[in-house]
C-alpha cells in the first residue's frame, strides 16, 4: 500500500495540463456553461477529442489491438479527474471510453470490434445509452420495449427517455427485451442500434439543468439487424451489468467538485470573506467530502489496476462522489445567494449540472441497495 | 499508488492482529474500564513485538504503523497506541516512555490516558510549540467517565512546563495528532458498524431481520461509506508524512462520520446497544471521545481550509 503517482503518471499530468492550457480556449467556461448537449459544446468536443485522439490519449487504457496504448487505469483516470474538473470537454465521449468501448471488448463479435472500436479511440463517433423507459427508471428491469425476430432483423417497438446526446448520437447502446414472454432480468439483449435507422424519432424534453440535456426516443417498426446484437440472445442483462460497473465510476464527479470548490473559495478571498469562521467551516467541510471521494474512486481504479473484477467498492464510490458534487452545490448557492440567480453564473453552472447527481446513471438508492447486500451483506427479505 | 497492502505491509497486520486477538477485544474493554484501569500489558506486549517504533524502521514508515493504530483501535485496545506509534515519532523522532497523553495548553485539563501516563506531549498555541512534560504520581488524577477511555485531569500548571520542542513542532504536534485522531476513529468507526450490522442481522422483529428493511439498510450503506472514506484518507495521510491539509482533512470527515456513526449505530441497535451487555458501547463512547478531542469537527474544518485557500484564524 502506498499513495504516491508513479513518475509517468505525474509527467503525464504535467504534459496534460500544459496541453489543456493551449487546447481550453479563454471562454471555455462560456461555452460549457449550457452544459454537454447544448450545439456549441457539443462541437467543441467533437475537435477536442480528436486532439485527444492523436495524441493517443483518449483510448490510451484500451489494449494495442483495439486502439489503445495499454496504459495502466491510473493514467485514464488522470485524464478523467483532470477533464471533469474542468467541465468535460470530451463531452459525452466519457462514455464511450469508460464503458461502451469495454464492453464491446468484452462482448463483441470480431466485426463489432473492428466497425466500432477504432472509431471510438479516434474520438469520431458519439454514442447515447439507451436505458430508461417511461415505466422503467431505477427499476431498469420492467423496460418494455420489444425487439421481435424478423429473419435476420430485428423489429423493435417501445420508447426510451431521458436520453442525453440522442441528437447528435451516431449510435444507440439500446436495452430491449428480446422474449416478449419473460420477466425482470431475463429475456433481454442489447443492440448496438445505428439512429439513422427509419423509425426512430427524437423529441427534446426541456429541462432545468441545460440545453438538450434530455431526449425522449420513440422507436416504432425500426429493423435493426441481428448482427448489431452485442452478446448472447436473452441473456443480455449480463452484458448491462458489466456495462453499468463501469459507468458508475466513469465521471470523476469528485474533481469537478473540488474545483469548483477551489473556484468558489478564490471568489470568496476576493471578497475578503475567507477570514469569516463560518465560511471556513463550511468550505473545510465540502473539501473534506471531496477528498473522500477522491480516495474512494481511486479504491475503484487500484481493483482494476490490479485486475480484480468489478465489485460494490463502485457503488461505495458512486455514493460519495454524489454526496460531494451535492454538497459543493449546494454551498456554492449557500455562499453567494441571490447573486447566484443569474443564469451562468459560477455558482448556478455547477450547481445545475451538480443536481443530477444523485439520479443520473442510477439512483443513490439504487446505489444503497447494493452497497448493503454486496459490501455489507445485509439479508434481502 | 496502490491500496492493496504490500507481503511486509500483510505480515505486519496479521501479527499485531493475531497478538490483539490475545491481549484485546471488546470483553477486555469492558473489563479493564470497570476498574478504569489502563492495558499496561497490551501496552507491553506491543512495544516487546515492535509495534511501537513501527514509524521509526528503516523499511517501515507512518503507514505502516497507522496500520497497526487502526488494527488496535478495531479490537479496542485500552492503551494509547495513536500517541505513541504515530505523534511521538511523528514529532519528536524517536519512542518516548509510555503511556503517552496529549494535551492543547489552555484547553481542557481532561485528556485520554492522563491520570496512567508518564509523559505529556502538549500542544501550546501561545507559544507556537510542542513540550514533552515528565509526568509524576500526583500530577494527574483519574476522571470518572463513560466515554471509553481511562480519562485524568491533567494539573493546569503542568501544560507550561517541560522540555519545549524546536518552532514548527507545534504544527507537526497538531498534524500527528490529527492524522492520529482519524486513524483511531477509523478502526472504532469499522468494530462500531460490524457490531451493529451483525446484531441487526440476527435481530428478528416484524417477522424478518431487522437488516433486511432498506430504511435500515440505506443508513447503514451511508455508514459504510463514510468508514471506508475515514480509512483511506487518514492511511493516505500517515503515508505523505502528516502534511497539514491533509491531516486536517482527514480528521475533519472522521469526526463528523464518528457522530453520524454514533448516532446510526445506536438507534437502530434499540435499547440493548446502551447496554454493558453488548459490545456497542466500547467503540461508541470511544468515537465520542475521539470526535471531541483537539478542538472537535468545527476547528478541524476551519484549519483545512486554512491550510488549503488561507484566510487569517
Amino acid at each position: 500500500m502506498e499513495f504516491g503517482w508513479t513518475a509517468d503518471e505525474q509527467g503525464f499530468r504535467r504534459e496534460l495540463l500544459e496541453f489543456l492550457r493551449e487546447a481550453l480556449p479563454q471562454d471555455w467556461e462560456e461555452i460549457a456553461k449550457d452544459g454537454p448537449g447544448s450545439d456549441v459544446q457539443a462541437g467543441f468536443s467533437r475537435a477536442f477529442c480528436g486532439l485527444l485522439a492523436s495524441r493517443g490519449w483518449l483510448t490510451q487504457h484500451w489494449p494495442r489491438e483495439y486502439g489503445g496504448r495499454d496504459a495502466s487505469p491510473w493514467r485514464h483516470a488522470i485524464l478523467g479527474e483532470e477533464l471533469w474538473a474542468r467541465g468535460e470537454p470530451r463531452g459525452p465521449q466519457y462514455m464511450n471510453v469508460n464503458w461502451i468501448g469495454p464492453t464491446i471488448m468484452a462482448f463483441g463479435s470480431e466485426e463489432q470490434k473492428r466497425e466500432h472500436l477504432p472509431r471510438i479511440s479516434r474520438g469520431e463517433v458519439l454514442w447515447c445509452q439507451g436505458f430508461s423507459e417511461p415505466q422503467a427508471g431505477s427499476d431498469l428491469v420492467a423496460l418494455r420495449t420489444l425487439a421481435t425476430r424478423d429473419g435476420d432483423v430485428y423489429v423493435v417497438n417501445g420508447s426510451k427517455i431521458w436520453t442525453s446526446y440522442a441528437n447528435y448520437a451516431e449510435f444507440c447502446f439500446l436495452v430491449v427485451r428480446t422474449d416478449p414472454e419473460s420477466k425482470r432480468h431475463r429475456g433481454i439483449s442489447v443492440l448496438l442500434m445505428p439512429m439513422s435507422l427509419p423509425g426512430v424519432e427524437i423529441r427534446e424534453i426541456p429541462s432545468v439543468v441545460g440545453e438538450r440535456y434530455f431526449h425522449e426516443v420513440f422507436l416504432s417498426d425500426v429493423r435493426v439487424p441481428v448482427s448489431c446484437r452485442l452478446g448472447p440472445e436473452n441473456d443480455g442483462w449480463s452484458v448491462v451489468t458489466y456495462a453499468l460497473q463501469f459507468e458508475r465510476v466513469g465521471a470523476a464527479r469528485y474533481a469537478r467538485a473540488a474545483l469548483t470548490l477551489d473556484g468558489l473559495a478564490a471568489r470568496l478571498a476576493k471578497e475578503g470573506r475567507l477570514a469569516d469562521p463560518t465560511v471556513q467551516e463550511r468550505l473545510g467541510r465540502a473539501r473534506a467530502i471531496c477528498e473522500a471521494a477522491r480516495l474512494l474512486s481511486y479504491r475503484v481504479i487500484d481493483l482494476r489496476a490490479h485486475g480484480q473484477p468489478p465489485s460494490a467498492d463502485s457503488n461505495v464510490a458512486r455514493v460519495a462522489g454524489t454526496f460531494a458534487d451535492r454538497v459543493v452545490g449546494e454551498l456554492g448557492l449557500d455562499l453567494f445567494g441571490p447573486d447566484a440567480f443569474e443564469y451562468g453564473g459560477f455558482a448556478e453552472s455547477n450547481f445545475r449540472l451538480a443536481m443530477t447527481a444523485g439520479v443520473a446513471v442510477g439512483a443513490t438508492e439504487v446505489q444503497l441497495n447494493l452497497i448493503a447486500q454486496r459490501f455489507l451483506g445485509l439479508p434481502q427479505e | 499508488m496502490d491500496f492493496e497492502l504490500s507481503d511486509d505491509q500483510r505480515a505486519i497486520v496479521e501479527a499485531v492482529d493475531a497478538l490483539l486477538a490475545q491481549h484485546a477485544g471488546p470483553k477486555r474493554a469492558i473489563e479493564l474500564f470497570a476498574s478504569g484501569e489502563y492495558d499496561a500489558a497490551l501496552e507491553a506486549a506491543l512495544d516487546k513485538a515492535g509495534f511501537l517504533d513501527v514509524a521509526l524502521g528503516g523499511e517501515t514508515g507512518p503507514l505502516d504503523a497507522a496500520l497497526c493504530v487502526e488494527a488496535v483501535a478495531r479490537a479496542a485496545g485500552a492503551v494509547a497506541i495513536g500517541a505513541s506509534t504515530l505523534v511521538a515519532p511523528g514529532v519528536v523522532g524517536r519512542t518516548l516512555p509510555g503511556p503517552i497523553a496529549l494535551a492543547s495548553a489552555g484547553a481542557s485539563p481532561i485528556v485520554r490516558f492522563g491520570a496512567h501516563a508518564r509523559t505529556l506531549l502538549v500542544a501550546d498555541s501561545q507559544a507556537g510549540l510542542a513540550r514533552i512534560v515528565e509526568l509524576s504520581a500526583g500530577d494527574a488524577e483519574p476522571v470518572r467517565s463513560n466515554f471509553g477511555y481511562p480519562m485524568g485531569r491533567v494539573a493546569r500548571g503542568l501544560q507550561k512546563s517541560g522540555e519545549a520542542l524546536p518552532p514548527g513542532s507545534y504544527e507537526r504536534l497538531l498534524a500527528w495528532w490529527r492524522v492520529a485522531l482519524a486513524t483511531e476513529a477509523a478502526g472504532t468507526m469499522r468494530s462500531a458498524l460490524t457490531v451493529t450490522t451483525d446484531y441487526l442481522k440476527q435481530r428478528r422483529q416484524f417477522g424478518r431481520s431487522i437488516a433486511s428493511f432498506q430504511a435500515v439498510q440505506h443508513r447503514l450503506a451511508e455508514c459504510a461509506v463514510m468508514v471506508e472514506g475515514t480509512r483511506w484518507l487518514a492511511l493516505e495521510a500517515a503515508w505523505r508524512g502528516a502534511p497539514v491539509e491533509a491531516a486536517a482533512t482527514a480528521v475533519a470527515y472522521a469526526t463528523a462520520a464518528a457522530a453520524r456513526l454514533f448516532l446510526e449505530t445506536h438507534q437502530l441497535s434499540g435499547a440493548i446497544g446502551y447496554t454493558r451487555e453488548h459490545n456497542l458501547h466500547v467503540f461508541s463512547m470511544r468515537l465520542e471521545a475521539l470526535r471531541l478531542e483537539l478542538g472537535g469537527v468545527g476547528d478541524h474544518r476551519r484549519a483545512l481550509a486554512r491550510a488549503r485557500w488561507g484566510g487569517a484564524t
